[in-house]
């Protein structure tokens, strides 16, 4: 299930963490990663300017500076790179979100691995607004792991992953997802719920019937469809989502949680609000798998 | 050296040449090239006299120095109102002094008409409104570029745009492939959200064909989709070309004539191929004139009209609006002070002024639309026309042109604006990024998107 995986980065420090569970995760699972690199934004129409992605300055790309990110990038991961079934790196310009997008579609990747904030300037938002993180997972069609800070808890290998559900049509996606990577990766998988309850009024009777429906749900829902698998169990809390996802994932020292993402959002305040998902890369410390499309599970 | 590797008086029309001049940074040995190119005084000579038309000349002529035209160029306002200006002194001082010399000018007065031509006009046509005698500088300056373009004095970047237009046939070197690639995925990246949704490729007898802007397979698709959105939920039977696709003209702001043509030809092929009842341009200004004002004249139609009745955006937009083919859910519509940028090229050259504030009506609660002053065919120019915006060494002077809309948008108090044409987009795009004035910008459809009141059978099923 991972043959291919496209690690989207700047190769600023920002995304090693990104990188260096791309990496390992290829030398685990034997698979092949293109490096991928956005190296600026297009600026002023139709000349030849960008907005460096790291930088923020104007620059020309031209066939210099393209090799020079080239070598940039390779020995940023040159340890890395041998360490794996390299494939290639991928230099261009572009709207981020976009060009991730076509490239994980041109090369047919398993997987993107990402950083959460891979610096695109608050001008481009404005007039195309959505970050990247939150464009690419909407879209694309294989799941998109991200990587927000050097991982605490992943060190090469997974042993625990925590599968959060909100019962949605895309759950149902990140479900297959979770299941077939415990199977193959041989590890725990613990199937959770958090009961919203942010903002509502209900007495604790109410919260109890709530969670018994929820746990019942899963049994319904997922557990009939797990067959021989063993190493599972199943979670249900009441709080505020992300929080109760973050801190379950902390419980079970979870090496990777994963879940739907279906915010038709793209406001970025009101996603940003809005989006579980996003207040859970941020503040988990392992790596988050969105899933939102059947394609690639 | 009469003439340069990379600037010469050969248009670009290998993708190898094209490489190579892209290669050269920041037309760095094309500027030096430049400053050795010979000019060709009988050649020049020629092409006047084969192709000034009585109307420039008669315009050469009458012009009574006045200057009744100055404050009507956004140029000279922004510029410490110095004579050299002055519209009137700008076309004397270049393509007059060309005329009155018989064409016996040297490499340096080229390069200063060169500076003149790009630098200080944006083709915005707005001086013409104030002349008397009704002379208008924005079409002179069109043709003195196409002058200067024969004699290879043209900024590096529109050398390449032409180029660009001449080997791809589109601004950017998007190809046939890539554009049917892009409209495929963009179908499927949207259908989920709404079923059924299709982008049909060389559809023949739809009732409407569709053409955009290169920009937009290249680092946009979205424009694409969301014009597909629009299409669907509205119920049209349409079609993109698969070739013919590309509506913009940068050879018509690099004063490529040969190539403008070429280029229309392309899209009016497409319509004769296809037989679309009509043809509907996405949300850009100079694609619009190109292929819709000036193109048919290009081509030389006889009746200056294209193959078939050929509208802008906001056009199909105001129409899909009044007849409820897209409707709006009032709850939905703009509750903030909102301002509007007239395009030059489809305001002022064709009068699209009214429809745009049709559309307003419908998307902007009352109260809410304030008009920049001036507005409508009075509009000052974004600041990025005419190949402005793209040109790196007039870039300080760009910088400077874009301060007009910025007093004009800062008046209004408004925060929002709306823009629909690339081009102003652009240059309020830059305008925000070099003055940082808090503002957002943004074109019609991903507005209108956000509003729609979508019919229960086109909406996604399990949501
Ligand atoms: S207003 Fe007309 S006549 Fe007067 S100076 Fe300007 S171009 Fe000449
Ligand atoms: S066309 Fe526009 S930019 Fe050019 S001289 Fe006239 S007003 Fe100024
Ligand atoms: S860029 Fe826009 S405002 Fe400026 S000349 Fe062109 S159409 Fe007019």
């Amino acid at each position: 299930m991972f043959k291919k995986i496209l690690l989207a980065t700047s190769g600023a420090p920002s995304t090693f963490g990104a990188a260096r569970v791309a990496f390992d995760m290829a030398k685990r699972y034997g698979a092949e990663v293109v490096v991928f690199n956005v190296m600026g934004v297009p600026t002023k129409a139709f000349s030849q300017v960008v907005n460096d992605v790291r930088t923020g300055e104007e620059i020309e790309v031209d066939d210099e500076y393209r090799a020079w990110v080239e070598e940039e990038l390779k020995s940023t991961f040159q340890k890395q790179i041998e360490s794996v079934e390299f494939s290639k790196i991928i230099t261009t310009t572009g709207v981020p979100h976009r060009e991730i997008l076509r490239a994980a579609r041109a090369e047919d990747v398993d997987l993107i691995v990402m950083g959460a904030s891979s610096g695109d300037s608050s001008a481009y938002r404005k007039g195309y607004p959505g970050s990247t993180l939150q464009r690419v997972a909407k879209a694309a069609r294989c799941p998109v792991m991200t990587v927000h800070r050097e991982t605490a808890s992943y060190w090469g290998g997974f042993g625990s992953i925590l599968f959060a559900t909100d019962f949605s049509k895309q759950a149902e996606s990140a479900f297959k997802y979770a299941l077939a990577s415990a199977k193959e990766l041989d590890c725990d998988l613990t199937l959770f719920h958090a009961l919203d309850i942010s903002g509502k009024v209900l007495d604790q009777n109410a919260i109890e019937d709530e969670l018994i429906a929820a746990r019942e749900r899963i049994r319904a829902t997922y557990v009939s469809q797990m067959g021989d698998f063993k190493n599972f169990d199943v979670e249900v809390w009441e709080g505020v989502p992300y929080v109760e996802i973050v801190k379950m994932a902390r419980e079970r020292s979870a090496d990777l949680i994963v879940m739907a993402h279906h915010n038709r959002e793209l406001d970025p305040e009101l996603a940003r609000i809005g989006s579980t998902m996003e207040q859970v890369i941020l503040r988990a410390g392992c790596p988050v798998v969105s899933v939102s499309k059947p394609d690639k599970v | 050296m009469p003439e340069g590797i990379l600037c010469n008086k050969t248009p670009i029309n290998t993708d190898e040449q094209l490489k190579l001049t892209l290669s050269d940074k920041g037309g760095k040995q094309y500027y030096e090239e430049m400053n050795h190119l010979e000019v060709d005084s009988d050649k020049l000579w020629g092409a006047i006299q084969k192709t000034m038309k009585s109307r420039t000349k008669t315009w050469l002529e009458i012009c009574a120095h006045c200057g009744l035209c100055a404050e009507s160029c956004f140029l000279y306002q922004v510029n410490g109102r110095v004579p050299e200006q002055v519209p009137s002194y700008k076309i004397q001082s270049t393509l007059g002094v060309i005329v009155k010399k018989k064409g016996k000018v040297d490499n340096a007065f080229m390069q200063m008409c060169m500076e003149t031509a790009w630098s200080k006009c944006t083709c915005c046509n707005r001086c013409g409104m104030y002349c008397p005698h009704g002379i208008d500088m924005g079409v002179m300056f069109g043709y003195l570029r196409g002058l200067l373009y024969s004699q290879g004095f043209v900024p590096w970047e529109l050398k390449i745009g032409s180029g660009m237009h001449r080997v791809y046939r589109a601004q950017m070197d998007v190809t046939t492939e890539d554009w049917v690639d892009t409209c495929e995925w963009m179908a499927e990246e949207t259908e989920e959200e709404w079923p059924g949704l299709e982008i049909p490729i060389d559809k023949e007898d739809a009732d409407i064909m569709y053409t955009c802007n290169a920009r937009e397979p290249k680092h946009y698709p979205e424009d694409v989709a969301e014009a597909a959105i629009l299409f669907h939920v509205a119920g049209e039977n349409w079609t993109v070309p698969s070739e013919g696709w590309e509506q913009t003209s940068l050879s018509m702001f690099a004063g490529d004539w040969e190539c403008c043509k070429d280029n229309v030809q392309n899209v009016y092929d497409a319509i004769e191929r296809l037989r679309p009842k009509r043809a509907i341009g996405t949300e850009c200004g100079h694609a619009h004139r190109a292929t819709v004002i000036e193109g048919p004249y290009w081509t030389g139609r006889p009746d200056g009209q294209p193959p078939v009745p050929y509208i802008h955006y906001v056009e199909w937009l105001a129409e899909a609006l009044r007849t409820g083919k897209l409707k709006i859910d009032p709850t939905k519509r703009i509750k903030e002070p909102v301002t509007l940028q007239d395009s030059c090229n489809y305001v002022r050259n064709q009068g699209l002024k009214d429809v745009t504030r049709e559309i307003l009506s419908y998307i902007v609660e009352p109260g809410y639309f304030v008009e920049m002053a001036p507005a409508k065919e009075h509009n000052y120019c974004c600041g990025g026309g005419g190949g402005f915006n793209g040109i790196g060494i007039y870039r300080p002077q760009r910088n400077m042109a874009l301060r007009k809309k910025m007093e004009q948008i800062i008046d209004t108090g408004c925060k929002l604006v709306i823009a629909p044409c690339h081009n102003c987009w652009d240059a309020i795009r830059d305008l925000e990024e070099e003055y940082e004035i808090g503002i957002r910008w943004s074109f019609l459809k991903p507005l209108v998107i956000k509003m729609l009141d979508v019919p229960e059978h086109l909406l996604p099923k399990d949501e």
